[in-house]
This record gives C-alpha cells, structure tokens and sequence, in this order.
C-alpha cells in the first residue's frame, strides 16, 4: 500500500525549487516514475509530497550551442534514442537509451531520473561517464555545473542535496572521427537489469590511441572510469596483445573498488571480454 | 470419417470476450460493498506462534474482524491428496509466507494497515532447507509423522545383471530449481451467499469440485452449502490445482454473511503459492554397443517444502516417466520427496516429468556420445513402439508415435546446415540438440473419471454440462467441438454450462494433460446416452420399432423407411420434456504396486521431440535459443491451432526452465528479480503436429498440455552441451553456469 503524499505539478524550474525548498527534504521529484513507483510499492520510498516535473517545457529539450549538446533532464530514452543529434554527436548514449528496459519503459523514463537513481547499473550512465558530461543542478540557493562523475556517493546515492534539481546533462559534440561504442550484457534480451555495461570512446591517430576514455557499469559501487586502463592505452598502438593487457587493467580496478566476491570468478573474465569486445566494436562501426 | 468440427480452424468461443477486455477475472468481478480481506503471513521459515495481540489492530478504522485458526469450525487442514496445510496457522509456521490471521476491513488500505498492527510472537525453530538434511535421522521434524512424505520405487528386471551385460555405462547427477508458474492473473475472487444461501465463491481456478469439498470440509458444512463458480482464469499451469483463496474467502464470508473480496498482489502470489519441485535426480544408464539400452538406475529426491500437496504425485509421477520414451529392460527406480522449511512445492505443468525428461536426454546424448552414435539414431534404436513393455510393465497397444516424431525432426536437422560458426564472432558458438519425452494422460494408476450431461429441452435449446474449468488451454472450445461433432448440429447451436458446482457435476482437474480425452470421452458417453433417449422417444412418437431407428446429423432416422426422419428439437417438443444424457468416462488404468510400481498407470500417452538451435556466447555464458522445432504426437488435433498455440507456449515455457528461471525463497519477490523469457528471449518455433491416433480417445485425441513443455529444456541444454563441448548438469544454465562450463572444457 501506497502511503498517502501531496502531488504538485509545477510549470517552472524556479516553482519546483521553491516546493522542493518548502517540503525540507520530504518531497521526491517524479518524471517517468519508473524507479520511483517501485520504491513507493515496495516501501523504499515514503516522501510526503511527489513533485511532477514533467510539464516544465524547460527540461524537455535537446538542445545543441556550438560544440555543445545539451539534454534536458525529463527528456526519455526514446526520444535520446531516436534524436538524429544524440546519435550524431553522441552515438554512444544513443545506443545504450535504445537497450533500456522495454519499450514502455522506455518511453517514460528519463535521463535525468537513470542518472539520480544512481543504481550502479544504470545504462546511460557509463555513456555519460566516457562523455565527460556535466550537470547542470539548480536549487533555491545557486545553480551550479557539475561533472557527473562527481555527483555519485554510492549505490543510489547522489550528492545532490534535497532541495536541489537536476536540470540538464551536457556534454561536448563528439567529432565524426572519434570511435564509440556501449556493449551491454543481461540475464534475458529486454527488460533486465544489465549485467554488465561498458562504454568506450577514443580516436586513432596513426594506429596510436588517443583521449581513450572507458566507463563500466554494474561492477562498482558507481559508475566509474576506468583510470588505469585510460593511461595505460593512452598513446599505444593499437594491438590485440594490447587489448587484453588493458582488459586486466580494467577487472584490476574493478576488484579494488569492489573488493573479491562471490560474483567475482563470473564478472572478472566477463568485464575483461566485454571491454575487448567494445574496443572492437567501436572500430568496426 | 469425414469430420467437419473436429480437426478445423474456427475461432476459439472465448476468443472475442477476452480480445475485447469483456472477460471477467478475478479482480473485475462485481460486487456490492464487498468487505476486503488482507492476510497476514509468517516472516520466518519455521517457528512456534507464542501469542498474538489484535488490539490494535482492531482499532484499525475499519476493521471489521480478525479471523484467526481458532475461527475455523471444520477441519484446518487441506491438500489433494495428504491434508496437511493449515488455512491459518494454529501453532507453528513452517515456511515464509504462510497464512497466520485474516483480516476483513471496509477498505483494502484499512485491512493492510491492520495487519501490520497484529502482534505476533514467534519463537524460532531450526530451518530445514535441503531434502538430505531433513532425512537426517536426527532431523527436526516438520511434520509429526517425519520429513519423509512418500517413497516409490519401480523394479523390472535385474538391473545388476543388466548392467554387468552393458558395454558403456554413464551415471552422473542433475539437479533443478524451483520455477513460479508465473500465471498472468494474479489470484483474486469474491464470496458471498447467493439465493439459496449457500457460501458461493468465485474465482480462477482449475478444479471447482476439488474446491467445493475444501471448503466444505474447512466449514464442516455439507457440499450442497458450498456453490464454487469458476470466473474467467488467467492461467493456471498446476498453480490453481490446490485451493489459493478459496478457503480464506469462504471464511470470511461464512461468518460474517455478507460479501468479501481478495485480491492477491504479484509479491504475494509468488511468495505464498506453490512451485516446481526441485529434484536432484542420480541417474546410471547402462548400454550395449549398438546403443540399445539394456539397464537404468534412478534415484530421485525432491523438495515438497512445507506441506504435502502434490508432492506424492509428482514423486511417483517422476519414477514412473524416469525411462524416458524408451524401451528398457532392467529398471531400478527409488523416488523420495520430504519435507522441509522451503516455499512448498506442488503441481507445474509435467508433474516431475520436465525434471526427468532433463535427465534421461542428457544420459541419451552422453551414451550417444560414447558410442560415437548419432542422437537421433540411438533414440530410435530404443523409442518405444507398438508392443513394447515400458518400465510398469504395461504393453502399448496402439498410438506410440515418439518414433514418428524423431523422424519428423530428422528430416528438418538434415536439411539444416547449422553448424557455421561465424569468423566474425568466433566468440559465438552454436549447436544443436534434441530432446523426447513421453507424458501418461491423466492421473498415476488411480480412478480419475470425469462425468458430463447432454441435454435439448422442448423449446429447442441444447445444452452441454460439464464441470471442466477452460483456464485458457481452450477445453470450451475443443469440448464443444467434440459434442458438436458427436450429435451433428453445429457449435453455435450448443450453450455450454461449466464448471459451476451447482449446476454441473465433477470433471476432475484441468491437469496431467487429460480433459480433451477423459472429459472428451464423458461428452461421447451422455451424447451416445442422449442418442438413445431420442431414439426410444422418436419411436414412440413415430410409432417405429426402435431397432429401425438410428441416429445421425442431428436427427433420427429409419433405416427402412428413407424418407422418415425427425431432428432433435423436433423430438423434444413433441414430447414435451427435456432430453437427456449422462456421461462419464474413466480411463483404463491399474493401481500399481507398492513395491515395485508395476501395473498400467495410463491409458495412453502423448510423445514428443523437440530440436533446439542455440548460440552461445563463450566469453559471458549467454545463450540465445534461436529456432526450435516441435515435433508432437497428439493422437488427433481437435483444434489443431491451440495445439499449435499450446506448443508455442510450452517452448517459451522450456526456454525459461532452461535458461533463466529460478526461485528462491525469501529472495524472488515478484516479475522484477523472477525472469521469464520476453518476446525477445523466445526461439521461432516449427510446430509439427504428428496423429497416431489413440483408439480410446474422442476422435483419436490424446494431450498436449504438458507435453508441450517437456522436451524444450532437454533440447536446448543438449544444443548447449554440443555448442561448447561441456555438459551442464544444474538447470538453469544462467550466465555463470555455461561460463563455467566454458572454463570447465578449456582446463580439459
């Protein structure tokens, strides 16, 4: 049983700031509501009043100024997955968003609501993370640009504070040139939890590897670049040997962060053959 | 015989109501002010109830009243064949869910929030959670007669000597897991006291007989104080076999003469109703070098969980099937099922036999292997066939149609070329496997009639009474077809009545694949009983000796005279009182002996094979199932596109129990963290409908429910098995099973 909770629909950024700014940390901000209903049916989630922010024309925008690309944070995965300028300037989060859950989820669900639930599992986070994209979060008191990376604490856990909103993710233009890909692994083809999610960005240069920047999701406790790997490549040619000394670089940062479990024997040689798969995958598209 | 509503394509009669959203479940069913009820269940697997405190509870606004064991004026225990389930726990619970209070409350939110304000005091007791452990001599007992709730045996020949004659001999073990029937509907119904006064229940469920004397017994109440009406039932696969909500609405509605309603959420409908029963099956196979088996070895223990339910049946049901559709001469089966502190299990479509046939395909495929033989070769070498003997020691007469259905499915793997893997993804490896099975029609060696009444009153209308509960199989549709066919007027002209224990009498239960056949045989038997009334009428009326007189198309006729002929409705008016016939239909089977399980469990069985193309991802484990081709002896396709549409659902099915599903208690709360296949996960299916036609059956028919099924997971896992030259031997094979496999054969 649902408890009972105030629903409110503002029109403006600056009206849900204010409501978010009256409830004292008691309101939940809702868009596709597709984490947030399960929380509520569950128990998770208690909030005395449920903040829409659906209408606010603001955030359901994408919008592109000079190198960069912004999206709105209501905008939903479909609409990232089927926008000719996400998938031009940012193939890599256009294919995660058309991966999502299913159709129905899809079109509901939003950007904005994948990056603060912070589930470690999130898909369009590790696109997000290689995009080096930033947050735009507004609230009563400032409004501030933050790179995501930053903005994770823990397993859905943001460091956003609860009168602050999330209103636009944004990230530069990627150049026709530069190699992407998302490879994605589930129990079942629709409708899972991923897995694992790896994504990849970088450019060759004379067979030498360029500004590589790899995310994996699912295997730490948030999202995360995978450092060691980055530096490692940075610079290298371009070898299968390669790949795969960069691929124990990668299951390396993973057991740091995560430290050895159970799962650990299946996910080590999986993240290690899914990072090769999507440095391939990246070439070959 | 030239037939023309038997073996055609017409729409199934339920079909519109149910495209249109007009059909009512459970939850649309109407009602006037219903009280709601919420159950309280058991947070702890095994414990003694200390006390409980309602006060507060009963504050609740409202709150109507609190109905605990002491309520119950009959007998608090209930099950299809050992009663040993309370509706509300006296004194102890014994798994995660069971039911310890009933709430009823002007308001669902008001029922909820009291059953949170219920005090209960437990004192834990230790958990049993594996079989082997609750054998244990020194085990806990779960239930005061011990953990052991029934041991079977099969014993035909001399397996030590049959084994010491074999030139290959594989022995390994399987186990599987629990599965959730996953019914889309989740349960949900109404109770109140109709005109006559009687507790009346409405809800889905596949048994309205079985219910009635629950529920009776539970309010020690006579049977004809007891009305259940099946309402429109979303899916039922063995799930709605044992009593749901039926007794805890009936409760209610008993002592507080007025309306109440239940309507189960999915977390509930997974947490408290029953499961596939887990087996861990030890399995020796012994063979000579032509591949004919000469001996087999089986040792099968389930998990019954917390109560008995169908727990027996499938033990039994299991050992009996445990050859597999093959012929074997020297046969040792032990079959055990006990208790323990887990989710209890009880019937899913196959009864054990999915189980099974998991195993036996596996030692086929292995001992092919060791033999260097093809599969499908060394199933034919042993398919059982006309005259052979199976493991009861019952000799088959007529309608083996497993041999035909390898053929079918040879035919399609050597037009196939399969095996390319693909240079681009050397990752991916595919493979190919097959998978039989064979399924007894009806229950195991016992009595398991079915009844029916035919009936035409003067003012023309016929009727057809039959107590079967259609939940979603099509048993409406293919029944009337039967009895449109049988007295020659067409569908549409026949009203059905089912399934309402007031108005129709008992069918036994949609299960173990036998309505069409057994109920099929019950409509013959009151269509033939009718046909006779008419006849004997008709010669009355006409003034012909009733010897001239026969039957056909809907009307009597006289052999002499060609030109007399009278319809049907013609009699009945002219007469002018209805026309009536009683059927009832009880398949030919022996009770099988104690000890050694011989004698003829079954009339007949259906026979199945199926091939599976699957793809495996050696680098994660994934296994994608790409087409699979089901090959089926049905005897004769009544409605042969719900056979067709039964096989699709039974591939979907296998490819879950093969792949992904897996409950566990406590853990799998609901469709979130529980996977079934989507549309997605599902392989393109070639249905291939073979008819070895079944003399005893209505028109040659036998089964299909379960045996849809049966073969998908034996295929699939053996395509596996071929695809990375590892065998599995733990269903599911989920992610980190087939990479562990994969890492198995590069260490080898």
């Amino acid at each position: 049983m649902i408890p009972p909770f105030e629903y409110k629909i503002p029109n403006t950024i600056e009206e849900t700031c204010d409501l978010l700014w009256k409830a004292k940390g008691k309101a939940k901000i809702i868009a596709g509501g597709t984490d947030l209903v399960i929380g509520l049916r569950n128990g998770d989630q208690a909030p005395s009043v449920i903040i829409d922010i659906t209408r606010i024309e603001q955030l359901r925008k994408i919008e592109e100024k000079n190198s960069t690309l912004s999206i709105g944070a209501t905008v939903t995965h479909s609409e990232i997955a089927s926008s000719p300028s996400v998938r031009k300037y940012g193939k890599v989060l256009s294919d995660a968003a058309s991966e999502i859950g299913s159709p129905q989820i899809r079109n509901v669900g939003t950007i904005g609501g994948n990056i603060v639930n912070a589930s470690p599992a999130a898909d369009t986070l590790p696109p997000l993370m290689v995009l080096n994209a930033m947050g735009r979060v507004i609230s009563k008191e400032e409004e501030r640009q933050v790179p995501l990376a930053q903005l994770f604490k823990g397993p859905y856990q943001t460091q956003l504070k609860p009168h602050e909103l999330l209103v636009q993710i944004s990230f530069q233009k990627l150049h026709p040139e530069v190699k992407s890909s998302f490879v994605r692994l589930a129990r079942r083809d629709a409708m899972a939890i991923a897995r694992m999610n790896v994504a990849v960005v970088f450019q060759v240069e004379q067979s030498r590897i360029k500004d590589i920047r790899i995310a994996v999701g699912s295997v730490t406790p948030t999202p995360q670049r995978m450092s060691g790997a980055e530096t490692f490549l940075e610079g290298e040619k371009l070898e299968e040997k390669l790949l795969k000394k960069a691929s124990l670089k990668v299951s390396e940062t993973m057991i740091r962060q995560s430290g050895i479990r159970p799962s650990t024997s299946y996910k080590q040689p999986v993240v290690e053959a899914l990072f090769i798969r999507a440095m391939k995958k990246a070439l070959e598209e | 015989m030239n037939m023309r509503q038997v073996g055609i394509e017409i729409p199934k009669v339920d079909v519109l109501e149910k495209a249109l959203g007009e059909a009512k479940y459970g939850a649309d069913l109407p009602c006037q002010e219903p009280l709601h009820l919420k159950v309280l269940r058991s947070p702890t697997s095994h414990a003694k109830i200390v006390r409980m405190q309602m006060e507060k509870a009963l504050r609740v606004s409202g709150v109507e009243r609190i109905f605990t064991a002491k309520d119950i004026p009959g007998k608090n225990l209930v099950g299809t064949i050992v009663k040993d389930q309370p509706i509300l726990a006296s004194d102890r619970v014994r798994y995660i869910g069971d039911a310890v209070a009933l709430i009823a409350a002007r308001t669902e939110e008001a029922a909820e929030e009291a059953a949170q304000k219920v005090v209960v005091v437990y004192e834990d007791l230790p958990s049993i959670i594996h079989p082997e452990e609750a054998l244990h001599p020194h085990a806990p007992l779960i239930h005061e007669k011990g953990n052991l709730l029934l041991e079977f045996h099969v014993i035909k020949g001399d397996v030590q000597k049959g084994f010491k004659e074999a030139e290959v001999v594989v022995e390994e073990t399987y186990t599987t897991t629990w599965v959730d029937h996953a019914y889309l509907e989740p349960d949900a119904g109404i109770s109140y006291l109709d005109e006559k006064g009687r507790i009346t229940i409405v809800c889905p469920t596949q048994n309205v007989h079985y219910d009635q004397k629950e529920v009776a017994s539970v309010l020690s109440l006579p049977l004809d104080q007891v009305r259940i009406i099946q309402c429109s039932t979303g899916g039922g696969f063995g799930g709605r076999l044992d009593v749901t909500i039926q007794c805890l609405l009936a409760l209610a509605a008993f002592h507080l003469k007025q309306p109440v309603r239940i309507v189960y959420s999915r977390e509930e409908v997974f947490q408290v109703t029953s499961k596939r029963h887990p087996l861990t099956i030890r399995y020796k196979s012994g063979a000579k070098k032509d591949g004919k088996l000469i001996a087999i070895e089986v040792d099968i223990l389930g998990d019954t969980g917390a109560y008995a339910s169908y727990g027996g049946t499938v033990a039994i049901r299991s050992a009996v099937h445990a050859t597999g559709p093959y012929q074997v001469p020297n046969v040792k089966v032990r079959s055990r099922m006990a208790y323990t502190n887990n989710s209890w299990s009880g019937a899913m479509r196959g009864f054990g036999v999915p189980q099974m046939a998991f195993a036996h395909e596996s030692q086929m495929d292995l001992l092919a292997q060791a033999l260097k033989m093809d599969p499908i070769e060394i199933r034919l070498k042993n398919c059982l066939r006309v005259g052979s003997e199976t493991a009861t020691g019952q000799t088959l007469t007529a309608s083996v149609g497993i041999g035909e259905t390898l053929k079918k499915v040879k035919e399609w793997r050597d037009k196939l070329s399969l095996l390319k893997d693909d240079s681009k993804k050397p990752f991916i490896k595919k493979g190919v496997g097959i998978g039989s099975m064979w399924y007894g029609i009806g229950n195991t060696g016992i009595a398991n009639p079915s009844t029916a009444q035919m009936e035409i009153d003067p003012d023309g209308e016929i009727r057809l009474f039959t107590g079967v509960a259609d939940i979603g199989q099509g048993s409406d549709t293919v029944l009337l077809q039967i009895a449109s066919e049988a007295i020659g007027v067409s569908l549409d002209e026949i009203r059905l009545i089912r399934a309402d224990t007031a108005v129709t009498t008992d069918a036994g239960a949609t299960s173990a694949s036998r309505q069409t056949y057994i109920s099929g045989n019950a409509i013959l038997d009151a269509i033939k009983n009718l046909k006779h009334s008419a006849i004997q009428e008709a010669s009355q009326l006409l003034n012909i000796d009733e010897n001239d007189l026969f039957f056909e198309n809907g009307k009597v006729k006289s052999r002499t005279c060609l030109t007399t002929s009278i319809p049907l409705r013609e009699i009945a008016k002219r007469c002018a009182k209805i026309l009536k016939g009683e059927g009832s239909f009880d398949p030919e089977t022996t009770k099988l002996d104690p000890q050694t399980g011989q004698g003829v469990p079954y009339a007949t069985y259906a026979f199945a094979t199926h091939l599976a193309e699957v793809e495996v991802d050696t680098e994660s484990g994934k296994v994608s199932v790409n087409r699979v081709i089901a090959s089926h002896d049905v005897g004769k396709a009544i409605h042969p596109q719900n056979v067709i549409g039964q096989i699709m659902g039974g591939v979907a099915m296998g490819t879950g129990f093969a792949l992904m599903e897996e409950y566990v208690p406590g853990e799998k709360t609901s469709f979130v963290n529980y996977l079934i296949p989507t549309s997605k996960d599902v392989p393109e299916v070639i249905p291939i409908v073979v008819e070895d036609k079944e003399p005893t059956g209505p028109f040659g028919a036998k089964g299909v429910g379960e045996p849809a099924l049966i073969p998908s997971a034996p295929a699939i896992l053996n395509a596996i098995a071929e695809a990375i030259g590892q065998r599995i031997y733990d269903l599911p094979a989920n992610l980190e099973r087939v990479l562990g496999a994969v890492q198995k054969r590069k260490l080898a």
